[in-house]
């Protein structure tokens, strides 16, 4: 099994060359492990199978996911749609996965992804089941919080 | 003369970036700019549509980028459409596959303007 070292910075990394390069925005670590998302919030999920396989998922609260989407589409607050803030947070989760992917490449061997998907709800949070690793970095986007989390497991387990 | 585009891709939201990024380069293209939400749709567009270049996602529900490229390099209309794939995969395999398909050019997502506008130019003329 990779090292999770190896995959929280890679996925720190990624999430900064995602953010500043299609929505201008700082990503910066924050240290509030467990920390879970408070209010409505959105969990935009993608899975990856391979010779590793999990999940990816991005969970924020709506307010920061509009915040996404605005930086994201240049456009105006009242401008977007429900369905666009959404959207937003399923891209920003597949995104975040390709780089990561990239990252990783050498030492997880080839990944295939899914089509991401995004729920709404109240303390969301994702699973993998026993034997699965879990990395979570919450960080601040701008003024907002989110949280990354990946959960993988070798594939031949 | 104004270069003909269609955008390819299951997102919305990604569509509408990759149109917006286009409208703010400075390159000749058409008032309208088509958009489909998969290979199959896109495979319509093209039938109905004199279509110069195709922007197109590799990653999507029902018909993916690299079926499309090789469904719409059987049809002898699409010989002079120019395709570009845009995608997050970034592994050399999948990058030269799809050109191998068929595809003239690849962005990898996330993507800057300049990045779109420097893989377009050359189509430009």
């Amino acid at each position: 099994m990779i090292g999770q070292e190896t995959f929280a910075d890679a996925l720190l990394d990624g999430a900064k060359e995602v953010f500043e390069t299609m929505m201008f925005m700082t990503v910066e670590p924050c240290d509030e492990a467990g920390h879970v998302i408070g209010g409505s919030a959105l969990l935009g999920s993608i899975t990856f199978t391979g010779d590793i396989e999990g999940c990816l998922t991005v969970c924020c609260s709506y307010d920061c996911a509009k915040t996404i989407a605005v930086n994201m589409l240049g456009a105006e607050d009242e401008e977007l749609s429900e369905d666009e803030v959404v959207d937003a947070v399923g891209e920003v989760a597949n995104m975040l996965l390709g780089s990561l992917k990239s990252r990783i490449a050498e030492t997880a061997g080839e990944i295939q992804v899914s089509i991401p998907s995004v729920v709404s709800g109240t303390e969301l949070v994702n699973s993998l089941g026993e034997g699965a690793a879990e990395i979570s970095q919450v960080v601040n986007i701008d003024e907002e919080t989110a949280r990354f989390t990946l959960l993988y497991r070798d594939a031949k387990v | 003369m104004a270069k003909s585009l269609l955008v390819v891709d299951d997102s919305a939201t990604m569509r509408k970036i990759i149109t917006r990024t286009i409208r703010k380069a400075d390159l000749s293209v058409e008032d309208e700019i088509l958009e489909a939400g998969d290979g199959s749709e896109a495979l319509e567009k093209l039938e109905g549509n004199s279509v110069d270049i195709v922007l197109c996602d590799i990653n999507m529900p029902g018909m993916d980028g690299r079926t499309f490229v090789k469904e719409a390099r059987q049809i002898p209309s699409n010989a002079n459409t120019k395709i570009i794939m845009i995608s997050t995969e970034s592994a050399d395999e999948v990058i030269d596959g799809v050109k191998a398909d068929g595809a003239n050019g690849y962005v990898t997502k996330p993507f800057t303007p300049e990045t779109i506008q420097k893989e377009l130019a050359p189509f430009m003329e």
